[in-house]
């Protein structure tokens, strides 16, 4: 076959698709979202036509032509497509961006016109395809002439090499740099709940190219969190890396490690393990019950920091402000409702992955291996040098003795390096200087990789193999086997009097965390915590507990509990606002905290370093009020004639707040040299996961320094480069790690301008730093002879920042929607989207705006379909991406986005974060619209379309029963006279 | 993935052999289904025939007027194909509304037919499924059956059939020509695919090895109308949670008031000569709703025509815990495309 203009010799294996084919041959622009024809990341030509490569079996590629992303354009020129997403900087992530492009890369004027069908094959997380389409359709966004600083719309670094296919993601590791890579498949429960009584791997063993079966025999019994925080105490340590009793289907049971994927898969069937059954419960409100089955009794709670094993309760909070009772007592009206959000999974498009390999083993193995011939699936018997050892041979539990040479590189898909590094040591017991942990470009992460979901097992099978080795999820793996949004169980009770003012507001909240309590503590917390406080409402009551059940576990998703209970808090707040007839936005107006108001969730002490660096959520809702008042001229009037009798509509909104930092510290570090071309270097810990943070650094020390953000090198997400970072979550990476580099730019500014004052003998406060030189009142001193006269005296212009995350801002986000609903069908049309957001000082317009569109589709997604759905057994049905649906661009509307005009006295040069929250409010303000346009209020995600027509079926019987009970009353009453 | 051969079909009859003599035997079209599911362990077969390159992938005019499409022409190239948008507007509008454009850039007509259902027990190898494993029992009965069938289903099986393109070529009277070691057959497609009955495993009346040559559809009437709808979750790129196809013939009344009387005076409604209407979605196969053609045939072009007729084809409609919403979806579905047909609007509505 001819593959981007070259002929190719090699022959594909027997069953080889065209992806893994591609990918062997070096092309690692070719990405895997699913291997099923579903996500379209994989997509390359055959003939000029464009076809999902997973799917394409590659045997059939020979004699044609194929083109992947690394040849639509010439070694050193680009195709227009790819210009065109440089342009309109189409994408964040970047992982399905090679894909995206090779389709549009095909399509003729006409097919531009069609992109809701036309793109339909691929899928993007990250940008809300808003940028997409600006891109496919040559729209150039963001061209602000400006300096390259805070304020403007640098593009992001890598874009280049996102649009040739040629930025690495965690796997995309050329097979030369890790020769004798094995590769890992996981042995996982059948059973929601078992003892695992033994596990025969000796046929598994026997298998060609199997090297090595892992069980709980093997595993080092410290017991740990996947979840990563900077405190590992805010956790249950209640995992293992291999453990020997199952709480979910689909939990590891042992880890076969082989030569091919193919031959570690066929390990897996071959292994054969003898489980005892043990009684399983799936629902929290049973869980909860007495005599309800435990999933983790065996558990002490004190050391592993589990409320209650006994009751399975994880975590518990009871507060009370005010006084509740009293509270209802002076409402004139109350409302009462139990609210439910439902699963929801990350779908980053990059699945969890990582490599462990040795540093110094890199060049040793580069002798010993024999050729590629083990790959092809044949017998290898010359290659196997490591003893084998099974499920049953010598326990070495406790890995950890360090005795191996050099360094064991954990290469992951994480957003956090240092935490996962300080992880395994903990898991291992070794010291922290024995492992570094490194990340590529991270291909989406929205929360679920503050985990360490992949990494322990990698880590244990080569320290035993002492070889490298790989460990990548499927898709189906992501749904059964990583973690999803917890599912919140709401009993919400809000009381108002007439004249608007809210007097109580009380909740009952039950989480269900799964089998394992990785952020269970923290999601609790933080949902009831910003949800109710941004509420001036001196009564208010929190009953809320984090529950385990033997289901897939939940994990940190983007809005850490918040999404779940705005859902609530702001549903009810629409509620009060319709009892009493008053407009929803006015009821909020007059509710919410204004600047200097104490921020009160439900504890009557607010937390000391929650501050108002900045307030604009007054901003916000006018904002978004006035848009949509203006949309209703221009929507509602063209739509509604458009429609037809069928449709009813409505407007809603809703708001969110959300504190800049997570609490109890958040570190950052960061090390800032002047480099001999005049140009800069900051290494930062935080990870770029398409949260754009490598931009927001460059731009950040740009503008201390005086020079473009494209003279500033980025490095990152290395634990070589810099102390300590807590890692890229809860919307951190502008306003802690920004602010590292803030201050080590900052003072390295002023260290220059020493050195050039020095040299040029006028006052330091005279000298201007430039891109080029610093203007000392007219004499120019170019960076790069600073630098020399520096090195000359044995000085280095170098410097470091650091940031603790304390004390904390507020940032805010209000949505707005007008929907028609068909009254019909259940149709749900959403005809206006509107969101403000205050993020303070906006860094990079575009980019936060990317942020946004992102937030708001994901949540779309989240509120009108996606859901993993649990079956009676505790299987997770929804294991694929065909039955789990996320919003693909037909889906999503583009959105209006305004940001509110406020400078953060916290944050760096005014900014405030902006990552999470643009998810926050968009459920509620759409269940609100809903409300508003069919007098149905609807208290359960997904808003599904036929959830919608069945409420609408069943009002209208309640309608028809109500009239005939009237009319039969009054029939009756006729009666009476009558007689 | 288990280990397969791997043959490259020369012509028809040796790849007829070849499968018919395998037990274990597929035939290897576009491939967007079988690979998908040998790689998720659904299938398993022993043996690959692959028949891309077999002269097959031809879309030709038959003198009769009949259009005869191979079976391996692309979905992409059938949707595209002039005549077929200029005559048989629903075919093209299924497919359009059907995969993506990487998938039907591969996907082949014959293979488009034999596509196995979505139902997610049967996609997923750790449950149960009577389709999948006969004998192992139907998941999908005490599970989630908000996709699954609510005509024609059996105590076994309540899965549904995935096809759009399938479903347009039922109400199109298609017919699939296949071809065996006893030679070729003709089969209606109304009945190429079965109701799953005491057989779920088996979707079609093919047996093993025969081989789908073409599709042929015969001509429509010149004023004959047609129109594909698709109702699902997501915008695009989902399966449908019900589909209907349509071809429809008006007669279109004379003036029938006295000469001179009231010449302006509009006609009154149009009168159905014919009616050709089929469901997706809602059944093992695609559902060819005869009683509502019945109905229909003969009466006025009115709504509540209709609904009436698509009252009576919905009457036998057994629904499932998840599923009731199905048979209103259906009904206004139905009467929303015959309405818009009606009105001459088919073809404006934007599918994706």
């Amino acid at each position: 076959m001819d593959i981007n203009g070259a002929p190719n010799e090699e022959q594909p294996r027997p069953g080889q698709c065209l992806r893994t084919f591609l990918r062997e041959q070096g092309l690692l622009g070719v990405k895997k979202g699913c291997d099923g024809g579903d996500c379209g990341a994989c997509t390359v030509h055959v003939d000029g036509k464009p076809v999902h490569s997973c799917l394409y079996p590659a045997v059939r590629a020979q004699g044609r032509s194929i083109t992947t992303v690394e040849g639509l354009a010439g070694p050193d020129s680009l195709h227009p497509m790819q210009e065109q997403f440089l342009a309109a900087q189409g994408f964040q992530c970047g992982f399905c961006t090679a894909g995206m492009l090779m389709t549009a890369a095909t399509f003729d004027a006409a097919q531009k016109e069609n992109l809701p069908r036309n793109l339909k094959g691929n899928l993007c997380r990250c940008t809300g395809y808003a940028a997409i389409e600006d891109a496919v359709c040559g729209v150039s966004t963001g061209q602000s002439g400006g300096k390259q600083q805070l304020g403007d719309n640098v593009p992001a670094p890598a874009g280049r090499e996102i649009v040739t296919g040629r930025a690495r993601y965690t796997l995309d590791v050329p097979a030369a740099e890790l020769p004798g890579l094995l590769h890992m498949k996981l042995v996982r429960s059948p059973h929601p709940h078992a003892r695992i009584r033994s596990v025969d791997a000796s046929a598994a063993l026997l298998l060609p190219g199997v090297r090595a079966v892992f069980t709980h025999l093997d595993a080092p019994g410290q017991l740990f969190s996947t979840a990563q925080h900077e405190l590992y105490t805010d956790d249950p340590d209640d995992t293992r890396v291999l453990d020997s009793v199952v709480r979910f289907i689909g939990q590891r049971v042992a880890a076969v490690v082989a030569d091919s994927v193919a031959e570690a898969e066929a390990g897996v069937r071959a292994v054969a393990v003898d489980y005892e059954l043990l009684e399983a419960v799936f629902d929290p409100e049973l869980a909860v019950l007495p005599g309800a089955p435990t999933v983790h009794c065996d558990k002490d709670a004190a050391l592993a920091r589990i409320v209650s094993p006994r009751e399975n309760v994880v975590a518990e909070l009871h507060p009370e402000l005010g006084d509740v009772t009293a509270g209802f007592r002076e409402a004139d009206v109350i409302h009462e409702k139990v609210y439910r959000t439902q699963r929801v999974q990350h779908v980053s498009l990059e699945t969890h992955a990582s490599i462990a390999y040795f540093e110094d083993d890199r060049a040793q193995s580069d002798g010993a291996q024999s050729d590629g011939g083990q790959s092809d699936g044949s017998q290898s018997d010359g290659g196997q040098s490591e003893s084998r050892f099974g499920a049953n041979g010598p326990s070495e539990a406790g890995t950890g003795a360090a005795n191996f040479a050099g360094r064991l590189v954990v290469r992951s898909s994480t957003q956090t390096p240092f935490l996962t590094r300080r992880s395994l040591c903990r898991v291992f017991n070794l010291p922290e200087d024995r492992i570094r942990v490194v990340a590529g470009r991270v291909g989406g992460g929205f929360g679920g990789k503050q985990e360490m979901l992949t990494e322990d097992v990698v880590v244990l099978a080569a320290l035993r193999l002492r070889r490298p080795v790989q460990l990548e999820f499927t898709r189906s793996e992501q749904f059964t086997a990583a973690t999803t949004r917890h599912p919140f169980r709401i009993r919400l009770k809000a009381g108002a009097r007439r004249d608007g003012t809210l007097t109580a507001l009380q909740v009952d909240v039950l989480t269900n965390t799964g089998a394992y309590g990785n952020h269970a503590p923290g999601v609790m917390f933080h949902g009831c915590g910003e949800s109710l406080a941004v509420y001036l409402c001196p009564n208010k009551k929190v009953d809320a507990r984090a529950v385990y059940t033997n289901t897939v576990p939940s994990g940190a998703f983007r809005g850490y509990g918040l999404s779940q209970m705005i859902f609530a808090v702001e549903s009810a707040i629409d509620e009060l606002a319709a009892d009493i007839g008053m407009d929803p936005m006015e009821f909020r107006r007059r509710n919410i905290i204004r600047r200097g108001d104490p921020m009160l969730s439900s504890h009557p002490e607010p937390a000391d370093d929650v501050l108002y660096g900045s307030y604009g959520l007054d901003q916000c809702i006018e904002l978004v009020a006035d848009a949509l008042a203006r949309g209703r001229e221009r929507y509602l009037t063209a739509g509604l004639a458009e429609l037809g009798p069928d449709w009813v509509q409505g407007t809603g909104t809703a708001l969110s707040m959300i504190d800049t930092v997570p609490p109890r510290g958040h570190f950052a570090h960061s090390r800032l040299c002047l480099l001999p071309d005049g140009g800069y270097r900051v290494d930062v810990g935080t990870a770029e996961f398409g949260n754009g943070t490598t931009t927001v650094h460059a731009q950040l020390a740009a503008t201390a320094l005086g020079t473009r953000a494209d003279r500033v090198q980025v490095r990152q997400a290395d634990t070589d480069l810099i102390v300590h970072d807590t890692g890229a979550f809860g919307s951190t990476g502008t306003v802690v790690a920004g602010k590292a580099t803030l201050a080590a730019a900052q003072e390295l500014a002023g260290r220059i301008r020493n050195l050039a004052a020095e040299l040029s003998g006028v006052p330091a406060e005279q000298c201007v730093l430039g891109p080029d030189a610093v203007d000392c009142a007219g004499t120019l001193i170019a960076l790069a002879e600073l630098n020399r006269h520096a090195e000359d005296r044995g000085e280095s212009l170098e410097s470091e920042g650091r940031w603790h995350g304390s004390p904390r801002s507020v940032a805010f986000n209000v949505h707005g929607f007008a929907v028609a609903v068909n009254t019909g069908t259940g149709e749900l049309r959403i005809l206006q989207s509107v969101q403000a957001a205050d993020a303070g000082v906006v860094v990079n317009p575009r980019q936060c705006r990317g942020q946004i569109e992102g937030g708001i589709a994901q949540a779309l997604g989240a509120a009108l379909y996606e859901e993993v759905r649990i079956g009676a057994d505790g299987r997770v049905e929804t294991d694929i991406l065909r039955q789990y649906h996320i919003p693909t661009f037909a889906d999503v509307p583009r959105s209006e986005v305004y940001f509110a005009d406020t400078t953060d006295s916290l944050g760096p040069l005014g900014a405030k974060s902006m990552s999470e929250s643009p998810f926050n409010p968009v459920a509620p303000a759409l269940a609100n619209a809903v409300r508003n346009a069919t007098g149905l209020r609807f208290s359960e995600l997904p808003l599904a379309r036929d959830r919608i027509y069945l409420g609408l079926r069943e009002a209208e019987r309640a309608a028809d029963l109500a009239a005939a009970r009237e009319e039969q009353e009054s029939a009756d009453g006729r009666r009476r006279a009558r007689a | 993935m288990i280990p397969f051969d791997y043959r490259r079909a020369i012509d028809v009859d040796s790849a007829v052999a070849a499968a018919t003599a395998n037990p274990r035997a597929a035939y290897l079209g576009g491939g967007t289904n079988v690979v998908d599911h040998m790689k998720l362990g659904i299938t398993g077969p022993g043996m690959l025939v692959d028949i891309t390159g077999l002269p097959l992938d031809e879309i030709k005019e038959l003198p009769d007027g009949r259009l005869r499409i191979g079976a391996t022409v692309r979905n992409s190239d059938l949707a595209a194909d002039p005549l077929i948008r200029r005559r048989y507007p629903v075919l093209s509008q299924a497919l359009l509304a059907g995969a993506s454009g990487q998938l039907r850039n591969l996907a082949t007509t014959g293979g488009n037919l034999l596509q196995r259902t979505r139902c997610v027990y049967f996609q997923n190898v750790t449950t149960p499924c009577n389709k999948r494993e006969p004998g192992s029992g139907c998941s999908a009965l005490e599970g989630y059956t908000r996709y699954h069938a609510i005509l024609g289903a059996s105590a076994d099986c309540v899965a549904v059939h995935p096809s759009d393109m399938a479903v347009a070529m039922a109400a199109l009277d298609a017919v699939v020509v296949v071809t065996g070691v006893h030679g070729e057959r003709s089969i209606p497609l109304r009945d190429f695919h079965r109701l799953p009955g005491r057989e779920p495993e088996r979707d079609t009346v093919l047996d093993h090895g025969e081989l789908i040559i073409a599709v042929e559809l015969p001509a429509l009437p010149a004023r004959a109308r047609s129109s594909y709808r698709k109702v699902r979750d997501r915008a695009s790129y989902a399966f449908a949670l019900v589909s209907v196809a349509a071809v429809l013939e008006l007669e279109i009344p004379e003036n029938r008031g006295t000469v001179g009387a009231h010449p302006a005076q509009p006609p009154g409604p149009a009168l159905i000569k014919d009616i050709r209407l089929a469901l997706g979605g809602v059944a093992h196969k695609p559902w060819r709703a005869s009683r509502a053609e019945e109905f229909l045939r003969g009466k006025e072009a009115v709504e509540e025509n209709f609904r009436r007729a698509a009252e009576e084809e919905l009457d036998s409609a057994a629904t499932l815990r998840d599923n009731a919403f199905k048979v209103p979806m259906s009904r206004n579905t139905i009467v929303a495309v015959l309405r818009d047909l009606t009105a001459a609007q088919a073809g404006k509505e934007q599918q994706r």
